[in-house]
């Protein structure tokens, strides 16, 4: 390839180390006119297998969103495997698998760093293509950036609202959530993923370090001296380095990168043209200095700040209205202030569901905004379907068995009769009947001497088949409105044990 | 016996054409036609004997499908439950439909429904789509509206279009292969009822009532055979099925070329244990689509 001119890229240094210091020799540290055969090296090596498994995780989901009927098991295990997934599930229902995952990826982070955000977060990969785009289009250097207390504020916040009951800010800043939850307006990316794209374009893994929660979590973990990047004597300064670190965080000026906010990008390696970066054992590195105490002081305060600012009951009580009738909530929420609380509307459920039923509710208060509800004039709650509260990776859905979900009531069943086709217009219908699951309703003769809908309430579970099968649009007679809590049916559906009735005539025609 | 003059008759047939021309065959085809219940029953136990007994009776399944074609076989396979809930059509049955057809030199045979519960949990969980493929069958998606195609249906008087799906159309012949059941719409659920899962919208026929405008269905392709599984019987909590529900032992299988005719031999199952039944085959008996009355037909009543 031909060599370029200035300015100076990041990660295309390359060259083997001998002729890429004869070169900066020549030219001198400052200097942007150094060209160099833009070619890989070993130097690059870790970095290239960091973004290829990246950008697999990435593809993977973005394959999972596409085909949720072939790939949904495999979505649900890889959501559930992401950080921030896993922390939420903690919160929200202290799942043992939770509990042990947030447990390894915090021992891991402080042994080796934030492979996480580098290596298995999707958002991350998708947030460098957009850099790699800029880079492309407008070329142009990182700087480091250094500390500042003011960067970890909303995802301290989000945090701490999300402990005390208030999931949208967590929910909104959450990666594996911005990158799965489809728009409320439409249904397809959603605005808040576009805005981190954007910001990946022009400001690389910025978002990493100043509004992800998950970032701002590992990092805490990252203070915890392991192994890291570090560099060694034969730095020439040439400063690359700092020009190709995304996440704005390698101070060639100090020699240092702040291990705290270095996602393990690798990019940095990539770029030092003659292998004075290593990533070395805990012993190499210096000891913790004012900078982090000073930072954990604050931290600290930031995350009290927030508790201060939002109390249990103040939280809660300003996040969660009241609509009456509540939405019809998909099974497993159990209630609407639990979902409210734990749901970080990634929309895993929403995905997941064979019957399309589920969609994000617009209305409802910033509580409930993004949350899931089912709507049956889309689809109906399959009788025995537990995809959504199996997939869900926050835990906000409890995950049920399909036993259990048969006697769970997620609403009930109301007919406004006169509206009925078969009263109103004197033919015969039963497309309700046909579809529900337990004889909540059923066809019988009726006050208009045909066979009419009859409701038997105690055997609703609310699925929203009698609606979704009700031909009079676009307002059924016949629905189902949610409840505040889903109970448990008061009684048992009837079972038979009778033996099969026999002809009474060999040929009954 | 009944094989021997079939294939005389073909013979007779064959002859006859080559002597006067291709307008003599007609005439063989009506003379053998006659020899032919209008209507099978079958008692037994073991579904493809009583299939094997019933087609026998009507002179081989290969009056219906021929070399090359392109068969239809249409389950009823709308419903997410497995076979002992006999609320869709014994996988059996219809693999060994598929199977005949095949060995009969049929170029294809497609296997679909548009069901009522999730259409790939009611493909799976009724054993029916493992069947099929096991059989050799193309299980085809019915779950889009865009796997259908409007077409209209000559003299449809409550229905004058419906969207039918593409292999419905395609096919060269339909067999349609549903089961008996209670139905709490339309009272009882076998031949006719199964067709409504051929096309897309049923809306339409819900608004318009069951009863009224599912001879209309009938307008457009007949199936060439309808063989209703009747072996254990729905009597309520239809058509999907409950944990209280009641069933008959039926241990029958019921096959005629005319669906009406097919319809009111299983109404007469379901009234002997006490059930309502349905008018739409009355129907479509006035409006000449199919005959209701039993007593006018050559049934043929068979134990295997």
């Amino acid at each position: 390839m031909a060599s370029r001119k200035a300015p100076d890229l990041p990660g295309r240094a390359g060259a083997d180390g001998a002729r890429a210091c004869r070169a900066i020799a020549r030219a001198g540290p400052e200097r942007r006119t150094v060209t160099l055969p833009m070619k890989d090296t070993k130097a690059s090596r870790p970095r290239n297998v960091r973004r290829a498994l990246a950008v697999a995780a990435l593809a993977f989901f973005v394959l999972a969103f596409a085909f949720p009927e072939r790939l949904g098991a495999p979505l649900s295990f890889a959501a559930k495997l992401q950080f921030g997934q896993a922390t939420a599930a903690l919160v929200s229902a202290g799942a043992l698998y939770a509990v042990a995952l947030f447990a390894a990826y915090a021992a891991l982070t402080a042994v080796f760093g934030r492979f996480f955000c580098a290596f298995l977060c999707p958002l991350g990969a998708a947030l460098d293509l957009a850099g790699a785009l800029r880079m492309k289009a407008r070329p142009r250097n990182y700087a480091y950036k250094p500390f500042r207390a003011w960067r970890i504020a909303a995802p301290a916040l989000a945090l701490a609202l999300f402990w005390l009951g208030a999931s949208l800010p967590f929910g909104t800043l959450e990666p594996y959530s911005v990158l799965a939850s489809v728009s409320c307006l439409w249904e397809g990316p959603s605005l808040v993923l576009m805005a981190v794209l954007a910001s990946g374009y022009f400001y690389g893994r910025g978002f990493c370090n100043s509004a992800c929660p998950t970032g701002f979590l590992l990092s805490l973990f990252a203070r915890i001296p392991g192994r890291r990047l570090a560099f060694t004597e034969k730095c020439l300064s040439c400063g690359r380095c700092g020009k190709a670190c995304p996440a704005s965080c390698c101070d060639p000026g100090k020699r240092a990168i702040d291990r705290a906010r270095c996602v393990l990008c690798l990019e940095c390696l990539a770029a030092c043209p003659n292998g004075s970066l290593r990533y070395v054992p805990k012993e190499a590195a210096p000891e913790a200095g004012p900078v982090r105490r000073s930072f954990l002081r604050k931290a600290a305060l930031g995350v009290l700040a927030g508790a201060a600012f939002a109390t249990p009951e103040g939280a809660r009580g300003r996040a969660l209205p009241d609509p009456e009738p509540p939405p019809l909530l998909p099974p497993g929420a159990l209630s609407l202030a639990r979902l409210g609380a734990h749901c970080t509307h990634c929309h895993t459920c929403v995905r997941v569901c064979p019957n399309h039923a589920i969609a994000p509710m617009t209305e409802g208060g910033p509580g409930l905004w993004g949350k899931p509800a089912i709507d049956p004039y889309r689809g109906f709650c399959q009788y025995d379907c537990v995809e959504c509260a199996r997939a869900c990776p926050a835990a906000a859905l409890t995950d049920l068995d399909v036993v259990v979900k048969h006697h769970l009531r997620l609403g009930e069943v109301r007919l406004n009769r006169l509206e009925c086709i078969v009263v109103k217009n004197g033919t015969s219908c039963g497309a309700c009947a046909e579809l529900c699951p337990t004889g909540a309703v059923d066809m019988g003769p009726g006050p208009s001497g045909r066979d009419e809908p009859l409701l038997e309430p105690r055997l609703c579970i609310g699925c929203g088949a009698c609606q979704y099968a009700c031909p009079v649009r676009p307002q059924s007679p016949i629905w189902v409105i949610g409840l505040k809590y889903q109970d448990s049916l008061g009684s048992t559906p009837p079972v038979s044990h009778a033996e099969d009735e026999t002809l009474a005539e060999e040929f009954p025609f | 016996m009944e094989r021997r003059t079939f294939i005389k008759t073909l013979a007779a047939g064959a002859a006859v054409a080559a002597a006067r021309g291709a307008l003599g065959a007609p005439g063989a085809a009506l003379a053998q036609e006659a020899q032919y219940p209008d209507l099978v029953a079958v008692r037994g136990t073991g579904i493809t004997a009583m299939f094997d007994r019933a087609l026998e009776a009507l002179g081989g399944l290969g009056r219906y499908v021929k070399s090359g074609q392109t068969i239809v076989v249409k389950p009823n396979m709308g419903w997410a439950v497995g076979p002992e809930a006999a609320a869709n059509t014994s996988p059996e049955l219809v693999a060994h439909i598929v199977k005949n057809a095949l060995n009969l030199g049929a170029s294809k045979v497609i296997v679909f429904d548009n069901t009522c519960d999730n259409w790939a949990a009611a493909y799976r969980d009724s054993g029916l789509e493992a069947a099929a493929k096991g059989a050799g069958a193309t299980v085809a998606p019915a779950h889009e509206a865009g796997y259908f195609q409007e077409v209209q249906l000559p003299g449809g008087q409550y229905l004058p279009s419906t969207a039918l799906h593409e292999a419905y159309l395609e096919a060269d012949a339909v067999i349609n292969v549903p089961v008996l059941k209670h139905h709490g719409g339309a009272r009882m659920t076998a031949a006719m009822k199964n067709l409504m899962g051929a096309i897309w919208a049923r809306g339409p026929l819900h608004r318009a009532g069951i009863d009224e405008s599912l001879p209309d269905l009938l307008l457009y392709k007949k199936p060439v055979l309808n063989v209703v599984e009747a072996a254990r019987v729905m009597l309520s909590g239809g058509p999907r099925g409950r944990g209280d529900s009641r069933y008959l032992s039926g241990q029958l299988l019921v096959a005629s070329e005319d669906a009406v005719a097919a319809d009111s031999a299983c109404a007469a199952v379901l009234a002997s244990a006490g059930l309502p039944v349905p008018t739409y085959m009355k129907l479509a008996e006035e409006r000449g689509i199919g005959k209701a009355d039993l007593s006018s037909l050559n049934i043929q009543r068979l134990n295997a």
